[in-house]
């Protein structure tokens, strides 16, 4: 019995199969499937911000919105960091607290020492590299945008992280931080839901892969069965 | 430090500039012994700029033209329901009773633009006309005389309403609010992504815009030292003037009060250094159209720079 999320009958689109899994705390489940093919709209579903038929639920409370999403700790990365993730006329500190401005607050004043504080925290765990946290965003390099964006996720401290292809266009040294991060929070006991375009990360970092096919959940697989080859199959119809 | 340089750069240095040419060929009017009736004269289009303001840092096309018209229509209110009509004549009553009108209103543009989701120019312009109306029924020629607190306002006092809105926005700067804004502005989908509350966001942006609006409305009704429904509307246009002229990006996000009130006390420095040297309104208005359009290619041409080059 899955313990943070169960999802019910969940249809992605009108006429897709429905289809039904969950998710356990500790766990990192991957998504994979051909670009458009339903693993985007899934993971989104998973944070509110689209709509269908069937249900999902959070330790027993239905997220349907945004808002739901956000009151249960369910907390979604996007994938297009220029149009979606960053604000490029911010500073570093700005971007970073951006969704969790109110805790900076010192009385009814935000402090800029706290923020910095708490910023520096993330800033070691990620081991971001930024010069100045006042400088503008857009100054540092593609990876560490994408750190920045992380730590503003979990800053959030999500129950589940909902993640859109967190290493498009981040080198590899970079990745393997990411990777490191990833199994700690999920040993911490958060749930992760990644989805990545490269079936080898899937391999090396998720518990259970779900395969999409046609906005519908074509095979799920864990443990000996997640193999390059059998993922490969289900993307594109066949039977492995 | 360098950041607020750099974005009201180009409109500090036309301040120095026509501050200079406003000294020398007006040494009387600019003694500093007068500088409180100075301000008070150029303190409705400061105010004005500064109500524009928040809704156009909040992006995605927010603009409130009813800036103008809120005003006549807290100075009517004011003089001549509340302190003629009802004998009302304290400060702590008239005061809260013009941001009270003004916020409402802005309510209602925030409405309108956030809620039922109309063009935010469609939407106010509804506004503009309305109130422009509603202005001329309760008053529909000029009334006086305001009281004399009010009238010391755009005198030795002028720098008191200012200076409690530079305090106010001072201490906004420092709520999760004002970051908030200037995400909405930036870009409202990485904000909503984010988790952060856009409508809402968008919403206060114009009660904000309309308590300010409140607020120059009593700035005006202190300088004409009366109620005229006719002049508020023209500070609509010349206001967002000033908001593109100190560095506030019409596209949202970018920007702030100061920039806004630097850009008012330019052109009025230009309307006050023209006037001494006895040009036609006419060329005013050539003059205003010039130098916004001067500025906000300059300040286009600096973002694309500093778009650029990477630091």
């Amino acid at each position: 019995m899955p313990d943070m999320m169960n999802i019910l009958d969940l249809t992605l689109k009108p006429g897709a199969a429905p289809f039904s899994t969950g998710l356990r705390a500790g766990e990192i489940l991957g998504l994979a499937g051909l670009d458009g093919h339903g693993q985007e709209v899934f993971l989104r579903r998973l944070a509110g911000l689209e709509r269908s038929a069937g249900g999902l639920e959070m330790q027993g409370r239905a997220i349907n919105a945004a808002r739901d999403a956000e009151r249960n700790g369910v907390v979604y990365v996007p994938r297009d960091r220029r149009s979606t993730g960053i604000f490029p006329g911010l500073s570093i500190l700005d971007n970073f607290a951006i969704a969790t401005a109110g805790r900076d607050r010192r009385g009814v004043f935000i402090s800029t020492r706290a923020r910095r504080a708490r910023y520096d925290r993330w800033k070691e765990r990620l081991k971001i590299v930024a010069p100045s946290p006042e400088a503008p965003i857009t100054a540092l390099s593609g990876g560490n945008q994408q750190k920045v964006l992380l730590a503003r996720a979990l800053a959030r401290d999500p129950k589940v992280l909902l993640l859109n292809d967190p290493t498009r266009g981040v080198d590899v040294a970079t990745r393997h931080v990411l990777y490191d991060l990833f199994r700690d929070l999920a040993a911490e006991g958060m749930a992760l839901v990644i989805l990545s375009s490269e079936i080898e990360e899937i391999l090396v970092l998720c518990d259970r892969v779900l395969v999409f096919r046609d906005h519908a959940m074509a095979a799920e697989m864990s443990g000996a069965a997640m193999q390059t080859g059998s993922v490969i199959a289900a993307m594109f119809g066949r039977a492995a | 430090m360098t950041r607020i340089l750099g974005r009201n750069g180009f409109a500090l240095a036309i301040l120095a500039v026509l501050l200079a040419a406003n000294l020398m060929m007006n040494p009387a009017r600019f003694h500093p012994a007068a500088w409180g009736t100075l301000l008070g004269m150029a303190a409705p289009l400061i105010g004005a700029a500064l109500a524009s303001t928040p809704v156009i840092l909040a992006g995605r096309g927010g603009i409130d033209i009813s800036v103008g018209p809120v005003m006549g229509l807290v100075g009517a209110v004011v003089i001549k329901l509340l302190f003629l009509g009802a004998g009302i004549s304290s400060p702590f009553l008239l005061w809260p009773a013009a941001l009270a009108i003004g916020a409402a209103i802005g309510a209602f543009n925030g409405f309108m633009a956030v809620v039922v989701r109309v063009q935010p120019i469609v939407a106010t312009l509804g506004t503009y006309l309305i109130l422009g109306g509603v202005t001329l029924t309760i008053l529909p020629a000029p009334v006086g005389p305001a009281p004399d607190w009010l009238k010391a306002m755009a005198g030795g006092w002028s720098f008191l309403p200012l200076g409690l809105i530079a305090l106010s926005w001072c201490a906004l700067t420092r709520l999760p609010f004002h970051g908030q804004l200037m995400a909405v502005g930036s870009d409202d989908r990485a904000a909503y992504t984010a988790g952060v509350n856009v409508s809402l966001v968008r919403f206060l942006a114009y009660v904000l815009t309309g308590l300010l609006a409140g607020a120059a409305g009593m700035m005006l009704t202190a300088l004409i030292g009366s109620a005229d429904p006719k002049v508020g509307a023209n500070y609509t246009l010349i206001a967002i003037a000033a908001v593109a002229l100190g560095g506030v990006s019409l596209a949202g996000g970018r920007g702030g009060l100061l920039g806004a009130a630097i850009g008012a006390i330019d052109i009025f420095l230009l309307q006050s250094l023209l006037t001494t040297l006895n040009v036609s309104t006419y060329v005013l208005q050539v003059a205003y159209g010039a130098i916004l359009v001067t500025a906000v290619v300059l300040i286009a041409l600096q973002d694309r720079h500093a778009e650029r080059s990477p630091a």
